[in-house]
């Protein structure tokens, strides 16, 4: 018997939906890939260590809140130990192990409108300065490090608070900003668009980057083994970060 | 096979609806209403309340005075280029945001297009509320001159001619037959254009930045409160839809609410007898 019309248009349509379906399963990501989540300043250097991992660079702090919403995450390399503690006290990720330094700068467009000159120009008035928020840790540094500095009236010349430090570098190498405080290491990222101002040794808080497993495979640890190793110190060290 | 057929369409009902649904009962579903609410007390959620309500009702007024105008002109005249110059005006609603946000740097940033006339009269617009403003403009504006371009279209021609042989100056054929008679489809394009306006998000944290109590508007207060306080953002994310729904309402009901055109002209017909007699 020949099935009518309407019925074998609901099979199409039904076994079109099984498709969908099925193809957006598949796009979950069952494969052997690492998925490691790290912080922005390492946007550059980290496919150097090991090209094959799916990276997603962002604030540390951002990329936690992530993790705590069951992102698929297997690495998490964080700008700031203490959120990857965090996340370990959780019970989300494994043991933290510090693995690189690095410094804060002051970054200025090219041709340098306010003029800045030293650190202390941060607190003139009128200057337009972007940190980062303080929920990323290089906004957080950045802050610490201005009040070291006896700078808390730099505070007052935010025009802007961005996710984390690669914004920050947006802002100025657009020339929207006056100045902007960011990593030594994402400095070579701004080009010719941007110059650097150094910020005092007394006044750089302590910044160390930190690595976990959120979840531990062969590949998870043949990553983290890799970064740590003589691999992954040559790219850190040739991109500007130092031992911790 | 009739009913196999209403059963598919039945199917795919819930599951649209069970889709679009599901998003926005989890936002209120998450925490306590109670605590939502409490939320919105804290001060980044007031900030951020303050300078959405007030850049979206500057961008609104500005809309409806300049936006008004301007479609009554491209609904009455037929000119060449007319229906390229609609579209282009049309363009904002489908491009992404980030284009927005990046053409509005390069036009109006420090080394934007005007950026060196901005800057010679001592005025910087990134990272003021005027960035904002200007942002939800660029954005917002196509959603009511388009609505209101169509409106003044299907106002009845006869009508205003009528008007005109009764003497009535163009400013008050506008102002006392074609606006009132437009009035329904004017209200839903501003709303719309309103709903558009308060939840702009890519175009002004790219041109304007976020800075809690300066540019930082609801939406991007949702998104920076994301990884520091999960629950004001939900606390803010349900305000929004709060009142996007109340909009939308109001969309809906709008029409029904406004005058016939036949009392529109009758009021005309009256108040002009009496203007002329006077």
């Amino acid at each position: 018997m020949r099935p009518a019309p309407g019925a074998r248009s609901l099979r199409r349509v039904a076994a079109g939906l099984l498709l969908v379906v099925l193809l957006a399963a598949s796009c979950g990501g069952d494969d052997d890939r690492v998925d490691v989540l790290a912080a922005a300043s390492l946007t550059d250097v980290l496919p150097l260590v090991d090209p094959e991992p799916r990276y997603r660079f962002g604030g540390s702090g951002e990329l936690a809140a992530q993790i705590r919403e069951g992102a698929p995450a297997d690495v998490y390399v964080s700008a700031d130990p203490r959120i990857a503690r965090e996340l370990a006290r959780e019970g989300l990720a494994a043991r933290v192990v510090d693995f690189g330094a690095n410094r804060l700068v002051i970054v200025v467009p090219a041709d340098n409108p306010a003029p800045i000159r030293a650190v202390g120009d941060l607190a003139r008035p009128g200057i337009r300065l972007v940190l980062a928020a303080e929920g990323a840790p290089v906004g957080r540094y950045a802050r610490v490090a201005l009040r070291r500095l006896g700078l808390g009236a730099a505070l007052d010349n935010i025009a802007s608070e961005e996710r984390d430090t690669r914004g920050v570098m947006g802002k100025v190498a657009l020339g929207e900003a006056d100045a902007g405080i960011v990593y030594a290491t994402d400095v070579e990222a701004g080009g010719a668009a941007v110059r650097s101002i150094e910020i005092p040794a007394a006044a750089q808080p302590r910044i160390r980057y930190s690595v976990t497993l959120l979840r531990d495979r062969p590949a998870t640890r043949a990553f983290v083994a890799r970064l740590l190793g003589p691999r992954g110190r040559a790219a850190l060290g040739g991109a500007g970060f130092v031992a911790p | 096979m009739r009913r196999g057929f209403d059963l598919l369409l039945l199917a795919a009902t819930t599951i649209t609806v069970a889709f679009l649904i599901l998003p926005l009962a989890g936002l209120f579903l998450r925490v306590p209403i109670g605590e939502l609410i409490a939320q919105l007390g804290s001060p980044a959620a007031l900030d951020a309340l303050l300078v959405s309500l007030k850049t979206s009702v500057i961008a609104h007024v500005i809309i409806l005075l300049v936006g008004t105008p301007a479609a009554y002109l491209l609904a009455m005249r037929r000119f060449r280029g007319r229906g390229a110059l609609v579209a282009l005006i049309e363009l904002p609603l489908v491009l992404p945001p980030a284009v927005a946000g990046i053409g509005l740097l390069a036009a109006f940033g420090r080394r934007g297009l005007l950026g060196g006339e901005l800057e010679a009269f001592g005025v910087s617009l990134p990272f003021t509320q005027a960035a904002v403003i200007l942002a939800i403009l660029f954005v917002a504006s196509p959603f009511y001159v388009r609505q209101a371009i169509s409106s003044f279209e299907s106002v009845d021609r006869e009508v205003l001619d009528a008007a005109r042989t009764l003497g009535a100056t163009p400013r008050r054929v506008f102002g006392r037959v074609a606006l009132p008679m437009a009035w329904a489809g004017l209200s839903v394009g501003s709303a719309l254009a309103f709903a558009r306006g308060l939840g702009e998000f890519g175009a002004t944290i790219m041109f304007a930045g976020s800075l809690p109590g300066v540019t930082e508007t609801l939406p991007l207060a949702i998104y920076a409160e994301l990884d520091t306080d999960f629950t004001t953002a939900l606390a803010l994310g349900a305000l929004l839809v709060l009142v996007s729904g109340a909009l939308l309402l109001l969309v809906r009901l709008l029409p029904a609410w406004t005058s016939s055109p036949s009392t529109s002209l009758f009021r005309f017909a009256r108040s002009s007898s009496g203007s002329t007699s006077a």
